[in-house]
């Protein structure tokens, strides 16, 4: 038993990892446009998709990874920009604009899986080999995903708090009107918002499915109340939070599933949330309610 | 005003013409085509559905339509959607019905709507060839239903007697919580302990997680010599994926509802072709048999093959698709025998059809049961699935195969396990 405890720590990570890369992506615009975009989870599944394109035109590994944080960042920001935002100037709520995202969602969902011919499809990237220590066993990939979530992580940080441009994006987020006041060149940071929020996503798809080795057109969809969780509990807009949060999920559906059985470990994940905002409230309702404003 | 009129009165007609749709449900035209409804998922998280419903219905109305027909007229197939879910059957089910006055039979229910569309169609007097495996109609009081394929806890049983012939002495389980997966596990278990093999442990996957590590890490604790399973297709990946990273991987039982492309193609890409070809296997329900049926069966297979999942050598002598297949047949010679799609006088004709009797002619087509039919015999229809001899219940058990999968080659059978042995378990 306890050793099994001890090896879900390291299961937990890696789950973490796949966790908080998309976390980091959707917490980031969700901090700064105020739209809880349900439709992250079919952009995922379109950047696992480009990258199983690339994957079965015998292109090599960078390339699939290129091709799934590309479609991950142009569809996010061509939404953004267009669909998005045509809503936001007709004067759409935060919740009518929760409906949209959630239509854009099942257009995406539907549509993959239409072009996708409604098949599963097996994803054979390279696993590496399995590497052992002490209890701890992981595959080469796995290590490789946590290191991708730990330099996601790192970038963001350096990028929002040593960079001008990060500067002025926190300060958007904070303050829109005054930041819009100060002259700060909000589209440029919306554009980067956007785009960076979808190359997070389609990295967090391709992440996935890499790691449960399969895809069909609702693996996105599947993944995002897990990635959400993370989000919302971390606090919309707080990498740090979003980390923390994914780390914690990841960690607690393991050791569930380890000690008390697998069926039980989604059911404990989703449980800390309710405990959280039932707790702490704050962390959901808290940012709505201070600026309600949808900037896209 | 008198657009007004107008429209009042178009909306009343409109009204009047849905309304007798409505009352007309449930009975068959008897002018056009013969419509047959098939329940299956065709979207939603059963999807996986959708392929075997095709492998059964496509041929099967091949043949019959190839033959002439029932009574002259053709067959005409009418999908509806369960999505999944047994609520939306329902729906689905009322409206199918309403808008299609040529209702006369009905392929399935599955699991996942049995509960709540047998008792609908049972009292609209449709018969229904269901693909539920639930033990509930094992023994059921519904007029209208028929089962030709075992129930999910003989092919757990026969799982377990697999297991035993092969001398494992101890065995886990992992098992999809979803409905459609749970089914066999029950028996599963029940059998298990009847044979005496060990129980090791007992995995139950939430679908579609993004890792199963720790669930595969204690099964991997626990040693067993083999493992019983059935889930969806992207879940058994996962889980056997990274099962094979942790460790060494076993031989793998699965139930019959396990084979399918959507199951192989992730499974296979998880743990590789050659592990996939070497340690899986599955008990299929149907028994393989080698009569004039069967060829007649993979030869439709084959006729409509643009219309059905590749590679279409997967359906090819498919046990479960031979007994869905078998069960259209027997429903349009049972039409034939009464000479009617009416389904309150044809059921009746489905027990007369396929039970032996002095002086029936065996017939093992469509066509020849047709044709002796019509010069004035009785028949006896054997179908790709072998005999189907319904019980009192409208339950035809017959026995399992157990099938190995070489990569792009049709199942092989490796064993079968008879229905005497499964019955004998029960004591």
């Amino acid at each position: 038993m306890g050793e099994l405890a001890v090896q879900a720590i390291g299961f937990g990570i890696v789950t973490a990892a796949l966790i908080a890369i998309g976390a980091m992506g959707f917490t980031l615009q969700f901090g700064l446009t105020n739209v809880l975009n349900i439709s992250y989870g079919g952009v995922m599944t379109a950047g696992a998709f480009a990258a199983l394109l690339a994957e079965e035109a015998h292109l090599p590994v960078a390339i699939a990874v290129l091709s799934a944080i590309a479609a991950g960042a142009l569809l996010t920001w061509l939404l953004g920009r267009t669909l998005f935002a045509f809503y936001a100037r007709r004067g759409a709520g935060l919740f009518e604009m929760v409906m949209v995202t959630l239509a854009v969602s099942l257009i995406l969902q539907y549509g993959i899986d239409a072009a996708a011919r409604e098949q599963i499809y097996r994803f054979s990237f390279p696993q590496g080999a399995s590497l052992h220590w002490g209890w701890f066993t992981v595959t080469v990939t796995q290590l490789a995903l946590v290191a991708v979530a730990a330099v996601v992580f790192a970038g963001i940080e350096v990028l929002l708090r040593g960079t001008r441009l990060g500067k002025a994006l926190r300060a958007m987020a904070d303050q829109p009107r005054l930041a819009r006041t100060c002259g700060i060149p909000t589209g440029k940071i919306v554009n980067v918002v956007w785009l960076l929020s979808g190359a997070l996503a389609g990295l967090a798809g391709l992440a996935y499915v890499i790691n449960s080795l399969t895809i069909d057109a609702s693996v996105g969809t599947e993944f995002l109340p897990l990635v959400l969780a993370a989000a919302i509990l971390g606090r919309a807009g707080s990498t740090r939070g979003a980390l923390l949060a994914a780390l914690l999920l990841g960690l607690v559906t393991e050791e569930v599933s380890a000690l008390g059985g697998a069926a039980y470990a989604t059911v404990a994940g989703f449980g800390i949330l309710a405990i959280v905002l039932a707790t702490r409230p704050a962390a959901l309702a808290g940012q709505a309610a201070a600026k309600p404003e949808i900037t896209v | 005003m008198k657009k007004s009129i107008h429209l009042a009165l178009t909306v009343s007609g409109v009204l009047a013409l849905a309304a007798c749709a409505s009352s007309g449900s449930g009975s068959g035209s008897s002018s056009g085509p013969v419509g047959l409804v098939q329940v299956a998922a065709y979207t939603g998280d059963q999807a996986f559905e959708a392929q075997f419903a095709d492998s059964i219905d496509f041929p099967a109305i091949y043949a019959v339509n190839k033959a002439g027909g029932i009574l002259g007229r053709q067959v005409s197939l009418i999908q509806m959607d369960t999505k999944s879910d047994p609520a939306d059957a329902l729906t689905a089910m009322d409206k199918t019905l309403a808008t299609n006055g040529n209702v006369s039979g009905i392929l399935g229910p599955d699991s996942t709507s049995a509960a709540t569309l047998v008792p609908l169609l049972d009292s609209k007097h449709l018969p229904m060839m269901i693909a539920a495996g639930e033990a509930a109609y094992d023994r059921s009081a519904y007029s209208y239903l028929w089962r030709d394929v075992p129930p999910d806890p003989a092919n757990g049983e026969a799982i377990a007697l697999w297991a035993k012939r092969q001398g494992y002495t101890r065995v886990a389980t992992v098992f999809g919580t979803d409905a459609g997966s749970q089914g066999d596990l029950p028996g599963v278990v029940t059998g298990v302990k009847a044979v005496s093999i060990a129980l090791v442990d007992q995995e139950n996957l939430t679908p579609d997680q993004p890792s199963y590590r720790s669930a595969a890490q204690r099964l991997l604790a626990a040693k067993p010599q083999a493992i019983i399973t059935e889930s969806d297709g992207p879940t058994a990946a996962t889980f056997f994926g990274e099962l094979t990273q942790l460790g060494s991987i076993v031989p793998i039982i699965g139930t019959s509802g396990t084979p399918s492309t959507s199951y192989f193609t992730p499974l296979r890409g998880a743990i590789g072709n050659a592990n996939f070809s070497k340690y899986f296997r599955a008990v299929v329900v149907g028994n393989p048999v080698a009569n004039p049926a069967v060829p007649a069966f993979n030869a439709a297979v084959l006729a409509v093959q643009a219309k059905l999942a590749k590679p279409v050598s997967q359906w090819e002598n498919n046990s479960f698709s031979e007994s869905g297949y078998d069960a259209v047949i027997v429903l349009a010679l049972a039409m034939d025998a009464a000479k009617s799609t009416d389904g309150a006088v044809y059921n009746k004709f489905i027990m007369q059809v396929t039970s032996p009797g002095a002086g029936k002619q065996v017939v093992y087509t469509y066509a020849a049961g047709m044709a002796a039919l019509a010069a004035g015999h009785q028949i006896q229809y054997i179908g790709a699935s072998g005999p189907i001899l319904f019980n009192s219940f409208h339950n035809s058990f017959g026995a399992q195969a157990v099938e190995e999968f070489p990569a792009n080659a049709p199942a092989v059978v490796v064993g079968t396990i008879s229905q005497a042995a499964v019955q004998a378990l029960n004591g």
